[in-house]
């Protein structure tokens, strides 16, 4: 190797100890960096590529809850991880990093100019270290605060001051995770330009395997604090050899990902569901998992007695209902406008204009936009929690009742202090299917849908606070189905979990939706994610619907410019 | 910034404004005849007649309310029904007393919270017993405070802190009544001190409470600010604690702190009352106690005006600081 080695971690093992329980995050790992060269950690939550990330800058809380055993080398300089006081020479200087989250990273009462001049010396300095990072009119920027600067802006901020003492090694730990799709490819650009630049080794830190093909020249993957695979990242992209790496290659949705048949590797949970689906419709098994394994499960074959009354209204392709004559739910010319008291005067923010769609029986359409283009009031609006200025919404579908919402933050949307079955009683509760029903009924109906979702009996008495992200994501969706809806309204249901359950999440809401026959209404600002759930994608800037597209060809069809910006977001 | 500090005046004279009628109202609802407090139980009834004349009380109750806010506006808030005369006299001794009582009372408030913040903080057995200190500390009543400081400082250490009054000499002529000012501009060095030595204890026994509780709230700002992102940012560019601590905790933490100085400083103006008791100390709060007790309402309406009038200052002050604390509140 013709540049030197920067970092070099040798069998380095960290565990936590705390309530009474001892964690071993990170487990005889060895990795090294060349000058150059950007190293991606990819792994899901819990794999340790965090504590990694923290451990070769020294900020792994001294505070004897972590323990750590093997050695760090930083340019040259050999430093023992946690306790080694010489990480106050290499910190800042010789390290740096970006971190995740731009909106609280930098300090909200210190302009960008008084931060920045401290380590680059002097404001021309700044100005030229802005300008790196392709910020435009530098000397403006450098007198605002970071809350007057968008996201995207603030990391460009943040990968500004990261070099600006000209670090051997920078750490960016999900430098991007936090911001929108089409910024994404943005900042991701401006990083590669800067430190290409700068000339540093990058330990880049990721869930995500498209940003960490786009970035990095070598990957390695980390389950369980171990590292399982390493190698080139078109290797590892390419030719996966471990069956962990093959799993998490299997669970990335494109804009090709095959939409007819579940994603991913065949995952119990969900094959479970799909033999429940099977039986209620007294079908057999027809080994579910071995066609899902071989590729020739088809979602078709879940159409269940809805279907059939939905194939006997004369509709040849039931799936894809060309001629609406009873929509589950009418969105008519809403207007949305938001207001708000600027310096005294009364400021309005136009957030929807003239919205009109339907979505048909079993139909599933998807609204793509970013942040702020209105599609989350939108939903709101149909969900009936806010009410529309003009317009009007009509959900009386055909089937199922009423309208669900599952949201983004399902650990937030599930009452704390409430049992699962306290949770899904209510929504059963509130239906005129379980008016009548009693104690024992409901419960087992709650039952059957947890069973549904790939959940046991066990989550039952069980509060939110003690599932995973992804068990409570599911419970949402079971409060959700536990009767069902005559639409599903989803919000960015997938964008807080890792690949491996939002595949799941996306499989089962394809299931539920293919046997229960509801209607989905799927809010997203990813394009590959809305593809694969939807029918149709509607794509939405500032409160208006500028495109309508099949789903099938998206990528091929999407016309306005700002379609396409979003289909060259999705990082392949 | 000039437009947020003329709203926040302009708010001034309508808190003002209300405070007075509300004073005034309390004034006339109160059970007692203010003309019988002039002449005295035993006066005939013509010079009863005659006084309610001389005090403007036969007048429709508007009219008394209009001369009531036309004479305040001036500084003129009548005639001491006790002692018979003009109430801004006799304030004008004891109001710079009381705001050299309070602006120490404040400053050592700062002092205290500040340093004890960085006590709590503490990991530990040592942070442990300090936030038990607190606690302790900052339930008792000031008063409490006050007779046990006279009992340490005066008795105790042998008069080591003077316990009455506000001065050793008496006053300057032609003076601010601010004492320490008054020393220095005179060039006394020995007057000076000895002011000093007599504003201590009041101020400490003031203080005490309000600057255990800006402890805690600075404390607890602190130490969130400490884990924050932007916090672990500037340990990342190689920042030392320390430097995070003062460059950027500090700063963060102050804008709890501030609000709740200014809620601290409410509770002080009533806290001086009693204070002021304690240490013979002639201000606004022994006056105003004095009022109360012979039923003086037109003196008793003077002293709460002008510490409401203070109180609202004050908080307008907090919230030009805030806004220059945090750029957010300026500029958003």
């Amino acid at each position: 190797m013709a540049e030197p080695t920067v970092l070099t971690v040798s069998d380095l093992t960290v565990t936590y100890r705390g309530r009474g329980r001892v964690v071993t995050a990170v487990q005889d790992v060895s990795l090294s960096i060349a000058a150059g060269r950007c190293l991606g950690l990819v792994g899901e939550s819990g794999s340790g590529k965090s504590t990694i990330g923290a451990a070769v800058q020294g900020i792994i809380a001294a505070d004897g809850s972590a323990h750590a055993t093997g050695r760090i080398a930083i340019a040259g300089r050999d430093l023992t991880p946690i306790t080694d006081p010489a990480w106050a020479q290499v910190r800042g200087r010789d390290v740096t990093s970006v971190f995740q989250d731009p909106m609280r990273s930098l300090d909200p009462t210190m302009t960008i100019g008084r931060m920045l001049n401290r380590y680059t010396g002097s404001a021309e300095a700044s100005v030229a270290a802005l300008e790196r990072v392709q910020i435009r009119r530098a000397g403006e920027v450098l007198k605002k605060y970071p809350h007057q600067l968008s996201g995207g802006m603030r990391q460009r901020v943040m990968i500004a001051l990261a070099l600006a003492p000209q670090p051997r090694l920078l750490v960016a730990d999900e430098p991007t995770t936090a911001l929108d799709v089409s910024v994404q490819a943005e900042v991701l650009s401006v990083l590669r330009e800067a430190i290409e630049g700068a000339g540093c080794a990058v330990l880049f830190v990721t869930h995500d395997l498209g940003v960490a093909r786009h970035m990095c020249d070598d990957i390695a993957v980390m389950k369980d604090g171990l590292v399982v695979e390493t190698g080139p990242a078109g290797d590892v992209i390419a030719r996966p050899e471990d069956a962990y790496t093959q799993r998490l290659m299997a669970s990335r949705i494109t804009l090709t990902t095959d939409r007819m048949r579940p994603v991913g590797a065949p995952e119990p949970a969900v094959v479970a569901s799909m033999r429940d689906v099977l039986s209620e419709q007294g079908r057999p098994d027809e080994g579910v998992a071995d066609a899902w394994g071989a590729g020739d499960l088809e979602w078709e074959r879940f159409m269940g007695r809805t279907a059939a009354v939905g194939a006997a209204s004369g509709l040849t392709d039931v799936r894809l209902v060309e001629h609406v004559t009873r929509p589950s739910l009418a969105v008519n010319e809403v207007d949305k406008t938001y207001w708000s008291r600027v310096k005294g005067r009364k400021v309005g923010n136009h957030v929807l204009t003239n919205v009109s769609f339907e979505i048909g029986y079993r139909e599933a359409v998807a609204l793509v936009g970013e942040s702020g283009s209105g599609k989350s009031t939108l939903l709101r609006i149909a969900a009936g929690i806010e009410k529309p200025d003009t317009g009007s919404v009509d959900s009386q579908g055909v089937a199922g009742e009423g309208t669900q919402v599952i949201f983004q933050d399902a650990g937030a949307s599930l009452t704390p202090w409430r049992t699962v079955e306290e949770l899904l009683r209510e929504r059963i509760e509130h239906t005129t299917t379980g008016a009548g029903m009693s104690r024992a009924q409901m419960r087992a109906l709650a039952l059957s849908t947890l069973e549904l979702v790939g959940l046991d009996e066990s989550v039952l008495a069980a509060r939110p606070t003690q599932l995973s992200g992804g068990q409570q994501q599911r419970v949402a969706i079971a409060r959700a189905v536990v009767v069902p809806p005559s639409v599903l309204l989803c919000d960015e249901p997938t964008s807080a979990l890792d690949v491996s359950v939002a595949c799941s999440v996306l499989n089962l809401i394809n299931l539920l939706r293919h046997s229960l026959g509801i209607s989905v209404m799927f809010v997203t600002h990813d394009l590959a994610a809305a593809r694969l759930i939807a029918d149709r994608v509607l794509v939405m800037t500032g409160g208006e619907i500028v495109e309508t597209v099949g789903a099938e060809r998206l990528a091929q069809d999407i016309t306005t410019d700002y379609g396409r910006r979003l289909v060259d977001a999705v990082l392949a | 910034m000039l437009v947020f500090v003329a709203k926040r005046l302009g708010s001034l004279a309508v808190v003002l404004f209300f405070l007075t009628l509300l004073v005034f109202t309390l004034g006339k609802v109160a059970d007692s005849d203010p003309v019988r407090t002039y002449v005295g139980v035993n006066a005939s009834a013509e010079a009863v007649e005659a006084a309610r004349e001389e005090l403007g009380l036969d007048n429709p109750i508007p009219v008394q309310f209009g001369s009531f806010v036309a004479g305040a506006v001036q500084g003129d808030f009548g005639i001491s029904l006790s002692s018979k005369r003009p109430i801004a006299d006799e304030l004008s001794t004891r109001l710079p007393a009381t705001l050299e009582l309070a602006g120490w009372a404040l400053a050592l408030t700062v002092v205290i919270g500040v340093s004890l913040a960085s006590l709590y903080s503490r990991p530990g057995r040592f942070g442990a017993f300090m936030r038990f200190v607190f606690f302790s500390a900052a339930s008792a009543p000031s008063f409490l405070i006050a007779m046990l400081s006279v009992l340490v400082f005066y008795k105790w250490l042998d008069g080591a802190l003077p316990a009455a009054g506000r001065s050793s000499y008496g006053p300057y002529e032609d003076a601010t009544g601010f004492y320490v000012l008054d020393g220095i501009l005179h060039g006394s060095p020995t007057y000076t001190w000895d002011a000093i030595q007599h504003l201590l204890l009041p101020a400490l026994a003031a203080a005490v409470g309000s600057g255990v509780a800006l402890a805690r709230v600075l404390a607890d700002g602190i130490s969130s600010s400490l884990g924050s992102p932007w916090a672990r940012t500037a340990r990342a560019l190689g920042e030392r604690e320390g430097t995070v601590l003062r460059r950027h905790a500090l700063r963060n933490a102050s804008s709890p702190a501030l609000s709740l100085l200014a809620v601290q400083a409410g509770f002080m103006v009533s806290s001086l009352v009693v204070v002021e008791q304690v240490f013979s100390w002639n201000g606004l709060g022994s006056y105003l106690s004095g009022a109360i007790g012979v039923g003086d309402f037109p003196a008793i309406a003077a002293v709460c005006l002008i510490l409401g009038a203070v109180y609202v200052i004050l908080n307008t002050l907090v919230d030009v600081a805030l806004a220059a604390v945090d750029p957010r509140v300026r500029l958003s």
